[in-house]
C-alpha cells in the first residue's frame, strides 16, 4: 500500500503538471458551462424537457471530463511510459509495472472527481445549480461511467505500439464522442441519422446515464445505459488484460 | 561464482539471438561483455537480470533463478537499463523518493546523489539534466537497493569524452566498495581500462572470457615498430630475427613481429646499415586487435 501510495502521490503531481490535463479536465468543461449558462440561464427550458440548461449541462459535461481523462490522458501516459521503457525499468524492481498502471488509473478517477466537484460548485454559484437525484446512485453512476469509459483507453493503451499511434487512436475515438454524445452539443438538438450515430458511441450511455440519475431517474429507468456501460467495462478490460505488453 | 550461465540459447522470430552461452562472473570483479552491435549482449543481460522468460539454459544469480525467483533477485541486484528515460515533468529527488519505497531497506538517496555529484540537481527536472547526470542517475537508482550487483548496459553510450572518463572512475569507486559489476560496452578502451575479465560476443555466441592480457596472449597478436626513413631495403629488414611482416605507408615504416627483442632487433639493424630514422613508435596489441581479429571487422563497422 505504502508503494502504491509513493507512486500514485508522484504521478498525481505529473498529472497536475501537465497542462493539458488540467485544462481540459478542469478548466474548460466549467468555462462550457459559464458560456451555455450565460446564453441561456438555468431558467426551465422547452429543449430540454422543462429542465434548466445548466442542469442538464453539469452531469453532461461530467461526462466530458470522463473522457478526455480516459480516452486522452489514461491511455497516452500509459503507451508514453511503455514507449520510455519506464514500465521495464519498473520490472526490474521488487515492486510490479502494475503499480504505476493502477496509479494512473486512480488518479485519473480521482481528478474526474475533481473536476466533476468544481463543475458543481460553479454551477451552484453562479446558475443555482439543482441536483434532483440521490447522491449515493450519483456515485455508483459516475463510478460506472468512468470505468466503463476508462477500460475503453486501456483497450488503447494495451494494444498502441507508440506515442504516435496511441495519440492517432484517441483522438478519432475521442473527438466524436466529444460532439455526437450529448458530451457537450445536447442530443436534443440532433436530427435522426447524428442520433443513430449517437448510439454507437459508449460515452452517449454514460452521459444518458449521469444525466439521468442527476435529473431523479432510477436505475431501473436507465437499465439500458447500465448494461452497455457493464458490457464495455467487461469486455475492454478483458482484451486488455489478455494483451497489455509492459515493453 | 555470482553469476553463473550455462548453454544460454534465446531465439525470437526464428533468429537464435544467444547461441549456447557459458560462461561465469566472480563476485568483487567488473566483468565486461564486449561485442557489435546486434551480437545478442543486451538479450544477455536482460535474461541475466530476470527481464526475459522466453530462453532455455540455466542462469543463476547469488544462487537465485531470475526467472522464477525474480522478487527477491530485485532486492539484491540494481540494474542500468539501456535508453531509459524517465516521466516527463519529474524531479530528481522525486524519481528517487518513489524509487526508495520500493525498497525494505533503500540507502538514502540523498547520500548517493552527494557521492555521483549531482546532489545540487535534486531539485531539478529529470528531463533538464546533461547526459552525463542523467547516466549517473540511472546508477544512483540501481544502487539504491544497496545491491551486491550491478549491471551497467552501453551506460557510457552518447557521452562525451569528459564524462566518459568520470564515469570510468565511478565504476571503479563501484568496485572498491565491494560491489560486482557486470557491464555491456562497444567502446574496447572503456572495457581494457574497467574490467577485470571481458568476454567477447559476436553473432550470439561467446568467442572468449579471459582478463585482457591473456586475451591478447591467446589470440597470439604481434606488436608494431614503426617508424620513418627516407629509403630501405624492405625485403632485408624482413629477414631481421622476430620480424614477420613488413609494410610500407610513404615514408613510414611498420615492421610487425613478437618476442621480447623485436625492437632490439629493428634498431640494431637500422644503426649497423646507418639508416637514419626518426618518429619510433612501438605499438602493442590492444584489446581492439583481439575484436577485430575475433569478429573479422574493421573498426568502424561497429558503430
Amino acid at each position: 500500500m505504502k508503494k502504491l501510495y509513493e507512486i500514485t502521490y508522484i504521478e498525481l503531481k505529473l498529472y497536475l503538471r501537465t497542462f493539458v490535463n488540467v485544462f481540459f479536465a478542469l478548466v474548460f468543461p466549467s468555462l462550457l458551462l459559464l458560456i451555455m449558462g450565460g446564453i441561456y440561464g438555468n431558467e426551465p427550458s422547452e429543449m430540454f424537457d422543462g429542465y434548466g440548461t445548466v442542469d442538464v449541462s453539469v452531469p453532461s459535461y461530467t461526462a466530458l471530463i470522463i473522457a478526455v481523462n480516459g480516452i486522452m490522458s489514461l491511455p497516452l501516459a500509459v503507451v508514453g511510459y511503455r514507449e520510455k521503457k519506464i514500465l521495464k525499468r519498473l520490472k526490474a524492481t521488487p515492486i510490479h509495472p502494475v503499480y504505476i498502471l493502477l496509479s494512473q488509473i486512480l488518479i485519473n478517477l480521482f481528478m474526474t472527481f475533481v473536476g466533476m466537484v468544481i463543475l458543481f460548485v460553479v454551477g451552484k454559484l453562479v446558475f443555482d445549480l439543482h441536483f434532483m437525484g440521490n447522491a449515493f446512485d450519483m456515485f455508483v453512476a459516475f463510478l460506472l461511467s468512468t470505468l466503463s469509459i476508462f477500460s475503453i483507453g486501456l483497450l488503447i493503451a494495451s494494444f498502441a505500439p507508440t506515442m504516435k499511434f496511441a495519440t492517432a487512436v484517441a483522438n478519432i475515438v475521442y473527438f466524436p464522442m466529444l460532439f455526437l454524445t450529448g458530451a457537450t452539443l445536447p442530443l436534443e438538438i440532433m436530427p435522426n441519422v447524428m442520433l443513430n450515430i449517437s448510439k454507437a458511441l459508449p460515452l452517449t450511455y454514460a452521459v444518458d446515464l449521469l444525466k439521468g440519475i442527476w435529473l431523479g431517474k432510477g436505475f431501473s429507468d436507465v437499465a439500458k445505459d447500465i448494461w452497455v456501460l457493464v458490457g464495455i467495462l467487461l469486455v475492454s478490460t478483458l482484451i486488455s488484460i489478455k494483451n497489455f505488453k509492459w515493453e | 561464482m555470482i553469476i553463473e550461465v550455462n548453454d544460454l540459447v534465446v531465439e525470437y522470430k526464428g533468429v537464435r539471438a544467444v547461441d549456447h552461452v557459458s560462461f561465469s562472473v566472480k563476485e568483487g570483479e567488473i566483468f565486461g561483455m564486449i561485442g557489435p552491435n546486434g551480437a545478442g549482449k543486451t538479450t544477455t543481460i536482460e535474461c541475466i537480470e530476470g527481464l526475459r522468460d522466453h530462453y532455455s539454459g540455466s542462469i543463476r544469480v547469488l544462487g537465485l533463478d531470475p526467472k522464477t525467483e525474480r522478487k527477491r533477485l530485485y532486492d539484491l541486484i540494481g540494474v542500468q537499463l539501456q535508453e531509459t528515460s524517465y516521466q516527463d515533468n519529474i524531479k530528481v529527488w522525486e524519481i528517487c523518493k518513489m524509487f526508495s519505497s520500493f525498497y525494505a531497506n533503500p540507502l538514502p538517496y540523498e547520500m548517493l546523489l552527494e557521492k555521483f555529484g549531482i546532489a545540487d540537481k535534486i531539485n531539478s527536472y529529470v528531463s533538464k539534466l546533461s547526459g552525463g547526470q542523467r547516466q549517473r542517475l540511472a546508477i544512483v537508482l540501481a544502487l539504491i537497493a544497496n545491491p551486491q550487483i550491478i549491471f551497467l548496459d552501453e551506460l557510457s553510450t552518447g557521452l562525451d569524452p569528459q564524462a566518459r572518463r568520470s564515469m570510468w572512475d565511478l565504476i571503479k569507486e563501484l568496485q572498491k566498495n565491494g560491489k560486482t559489476v557486470y557491464m555491456t560496452t562497444h567502446f574496447m578502451e572503456e572495457a581494457e581500462y574497467l574490467c577485470d575479465r571481458i568476454a567477447i560476443m559476436n553473432r550470439g555466441k561467446v568467442v572468449a572470457v579471459d582478463t585482457v592480457e591473456n586475451l591478447i596472449r591467446m589470440f597470439d597478436l604481434e606488436d608494431r615498430v614503426i617508424f620513418r626513413v627516407s629509403d630501405i631495403n624492405l625485403a632485408e629488414l624482413e629477414r631481421v630475427e622476430s620480424v614477420t611482416h613488413v609494410e610500407q605507408k610513404g615514408s613510414e615504416i611498420c615492421a610487425r613481429g613478437k618476442g621480447a627483442n623485436l625492437v632490439h632487433n629493428v634498431v640494431s639493424y637500422l644503426n649497423d646499415r646507418q639508416i637514419a630514422y626518426s618518429g619510433l613508435k612501438v605499438i602493442q596489441p590492444t584489446l581492439e586487435d583481439v575484436f577485430l581479429k575475433i569478429t573479422g571487422m574493421k573498426w568502424e563497422e561497429t558503430e
